[in-house]
């Protein structure tokens, strides 16, 4: 072997490897596999026929028609021109999320039907928020489907965000009667419209979770509690259980400061009173009505009174953690995929959890709080179009049926999914009652332009409340005030 | 036209003059790459930073960027809470500072006076061991911790004492957070200190103690000054780096609750990664940059360079 030769050779290894390390180092993965192994939040299995191989080839592992997770006849319904973008390619930027993790597998699939390759960008949420903005923000277009939540409406206003209208009125990109739209729910549809601050579509929903409540069968039982359907009644359950068990607070819910946390919560008990948000944006944000005030005082004095000392720093993963480990008599009204987590073999409550709606007010309405994720694309994507089938075919009614009921989905956006039999007995009769009843009847919060600026001081004085360090009705006020001078 | 020897001449003399040039600066050739290096990790990163404060967005395009004068550090100290976020800042570094330097002290001083090489070495390890946790963990240790329902702390305080242990990440969030940060840091000042009490000639100190005078006059009148320039550059470095925490707090109470621990970083966290508003975040970041600077200047000038540098 000559010398140069073995230059050469040095230099493919080298070039590989440290191709193989940026790819590594960027969370790059392509194809139906790899890349969020190790990563991935998702529990229960991970789908059952797959190819899912960790291939970088862009057929997704090589699978042939006959393997794929779902079978390409469940698309040809569609009068939509699948392979008319054969050959492209398309770069998705998503955060390490369950959805990632139940969709991957099928993957092939897409890329069996449309010829399009899928490569993937996964990133922990904080680095991905960051690099999705400086992408939108400076035009780079690297990503031509992104992960999109509470700051949809900043990214829409600047410009940044590219509407599907466009592309829902082009016939060989969509077909009305295969995607059935309108099985989406309302509020998923809602805020894939900007959460009412946009007639446009601004992306689509992937995910959806929906607020319930969680309680103690054997505690129930022990103290002879009902479920509570108000407010008053959960009070009183938080109460019995409190001051008859040693051991266990009578209640749990979020108490940290952030747009995820506290008034994740709080919004729900405000909307329940009949008082809404931004009545006259941007003028009013609603945060110093009585409804409000009424919602904050409940909730702040329920957990000084029947929660855990230092509720006010009381976290989701907190608020679960104290379910699971038995520390708890309910949850007051969280996410309902924590199910997934009580329930589950390390669960010490799994054989006496319940899961019933969330309670309302006296006279109030069930009107709980909803957040969805949407996946969308930026006006300076070089494949939106690509993007977009994907989208569309991500969000379709097999794909979504496949997702939750033969991979690791629990978080349909599709009513159809919920009443599907399979899913039902996937998931459980109690969760997916509740969660459809509640589904129907949720609504997201109304994520204007500036939400995450003045829902971080609304959180922030909410946290005060539940700390003690003020009343709540002078923290709404104090919040009210910090939301308005945000928009003077 | 030039003969062959002209030409000749007149290389040998354009390198003699670059040779000279060379010789002559020798010393700022040698230190010119590192200051190529310093321009760009330190004053780039800080200019731009400058920019950022002044521009309505980023953009790539820095001559289309729309200059908004001073509307960012207005906004800054008007609502972004500038004000209360140095406050709080300023109150942990001189509250753990002072804490870690004392503590630090006494250890290094105790562990000093102990005779045996094994158990010497025994305390060197232990007390070293806090400062090897990284903040993420130390945070994720202390949330655990210090957790009125499941926390070791809570448990040991109720269980051992007549009092009941307060929540301490929502009633006592301050004095947590210096309380682990000291937890955390005391043993670097710990190091430095032992390093400098070693570094203190036995004669001295057998001198002073043949002279009569008692353990604390030795410490105070022969180690202590001796050991100046050690205990001034420790606590230089720790003040600094103070000014710099961010991990732990943001882990523990991610700056609440409310605002009761929102460091001048946490602050500028949020405006950038929260409240998406970059120039309020590169305001904030460029009055802190000239705060702590000044503020290590008057140290300096305050305290004085005598025997660090020379």
């Amino acid at each position: 072997m000559t010398s140069g030769q073995n230059r050469r050779q040095f230099l493919k290894t080298a070039g590989a490897t440290s191709v193989g390390i940026l790819g590594s180092l960027a969370g790059c993965t392509r194809g139906g596999g790899g890349g969020a192994e190790g990563t991935s939040t998702s529990s229960g299995s991970s789908g059952s026929g797959g190819s899912g191989g960790g291939s970088s080839s862009s057929s997704g592992g090589g699978s042939s028609s006959d393997d794929l997770a779902i079978p390409l006849s469940e698309y040809d319904s569609a009068d939509i021109d699948w392979q008319q973008f054969e050959g492209d390619q398309i770069n998705i930027g998503a955060v390490q999320h369950p959805w990632v993790s139940a969709i991957k597998p099928a993957i092939p699939v897409f890329e069996e039907l449309t010829g399009i390759d899928v490569q993937w960008n996964i990133l922990p949420e904080n680095q991905f928020r960051t690099k999705r903005q400086t992408d939108a923000s400076t035009g780079a277009g690297q990503f031509d489907v992104f992960f999109m939540d509470q700051v949809v409406n900043q990214f829409r206003e600047e410009g940044w965000l590219q509407p599907l209208d466009t592309y829902f009125n082009d016939e060989s990109l969509y077909d009305e009667s295969f995607y059935k739209p309108n099985d989406l729910f309302e509020s998923s549809r809602w805020q894939a419209h900007g959460g009412g601050y946009s007639d446009n579509w601004t992306g689509l929903p992937i995910t959806v979770e929906v607020q319930t409540q969680f309680y103690r069968q054997d505690l129930y039982d022990k103290h002879e509690l009902e479920v509570a359907e108000t407010w008053e009644q959960h009070r009183q359950n938080a109460k019995v259980i409190h001051e008859e068990e040693s051991d266990i607070v009578g209640t749990a819910g979020r108490g940290q400061k952030g747009y995820g946390m506290n008034i994740y919560i709080l919004n729900t008990l405000l909307r329940q009173k009949g008082t809404q948000l931004w009545t006259e944006f941007p003028n009013d944000s609603g945060l110093d009505t009585e409804g409000v005030i009424e919602a904050a005082e409940y909730y702040t004095s329920l957990l000084q009174d029947y929660g855990p000392d230092g509720a006010s720093t009381q976290t989701w993963s907190d608020v679960q953690a104290a379910m699971a480990e038995g520390q708890t008599g309910h949850i007051v009204a969280d996410a309902n995929m924590f199910w997934g987590g009580l329930t589950d073999d390390e669960s010490s409550v799994a054989d006496t959890v319940q899961i019933a709606k969330v309670p309302k007010p006296e006279g109030g309405e069930l009107n709980p709080n909803a957040f969805n994720w949407q996946i969308s694309t930026s006006t300076n994507a070089e494949n939106s179009e690509q993007g977009f089938l994907f989208m569309l075919w991500a969000t379709s009614p097999p794909t979504d049926l496949w997702i939750n009921t033969e991979s690791s989905g629990v978080f349909s956006v599709r009513q159809s999914t919920w009443e599907n039999d399979d899913y039902i007995s996937k998931v459980g009769e109690d969760y997916a009652q509740v969660s459809l009843e509640s589904l129907k009847a949720s609504a997201p919060d109304p994520f204007d332009r500036k939400y995450p600026q003045w829902g971080q001081r609304y959180s922030e004085e909410l946290q005060r409340a539940i700390a003690g360090q003020k009343p709540a009705e002078k923290a709404m006020k104090d919040a009210a005030k910090a939301a308005e001078d945000i928009y003077s | 036209m030039s003969t062959p020897t002209q030409t000749e001449t007149t290389n040998t003399r354009g390198l003699g003059r670059l040779r000279d040039l060379w010789n002559d600066y020798l010393p700022y050739w040698m230190i010119a790459p590192m200051v190529l290096v310093m321009v760009s990790i330190t004053f780039f990163p800080g200019a731009y930073d400058l920019y950022l404060s002044l521009i309505e967005e980023p953009t790539i395009n820095v001559f289309a960027a729309e200059f908004v004068g001073l509307e960012h550090y207005e906004t800054a100290f008007t609502r972004g809470g500038a004000v209360h976020s140095f406050v709080i800042t300023v109150t942990v570094v001189v509250s753990a500072l002072l804490l870690e330097s004392v503590l630090g002290f006494l250890l290094a001083a105790l562990v000093a006076g102990v005779d045996s090489g094994r158990m010497k070495s025994f305390y060197r390890i232990l007390f070293i061991l806090p400062m090897a946790v990284a903040p993420v963990s130390l945070a994720t240790i202390g949330r655990l911790m210090l957790n009125t329902e499941v926390g070791i702390i809570p448990y040991v305080i109720n269980t051992l004492t007549p009092f009941a242990a307060p929540a301490f990440l929502s009633d006592l969030p301050l004095l947590t957070v210096i309380l682990l940060d000291t937890w955390n840091w005391t043993p670097f000042m710990f190091i430095i200190f032992y390093a400098g009490l070693s570094s203190v000639p036995d004669t001295l100190v057998e001198a002073s103690r043949v002279d009569g005078a008692p353990l604390w006059r030795r410490y105070v009148h022969v180690i202590i000054p001796y050991m100046k320039p050690v205990v001034f550059v420790a606590t230089l470095i720790r003040m600094i780096d103070l000014f710099r925490t961010f991990g732990v707090v943001y882990g523990l109470t991610s700056g609440g609750p409310g605002t009761a621990t929102q460091l001048v970083s946490i602050n500028i966290y949020e405006q950038m990664f929260i409240n998406n508003s970059p120039g309020v975040a590169a305001a904030i970041a460029v009055v802190y940059l000239v705060f702590v600077i000044a503020i290590a200047n008057i140290v300096i000038a305050t305290v004085g360079f005598e025997g660090v540098w020379d």
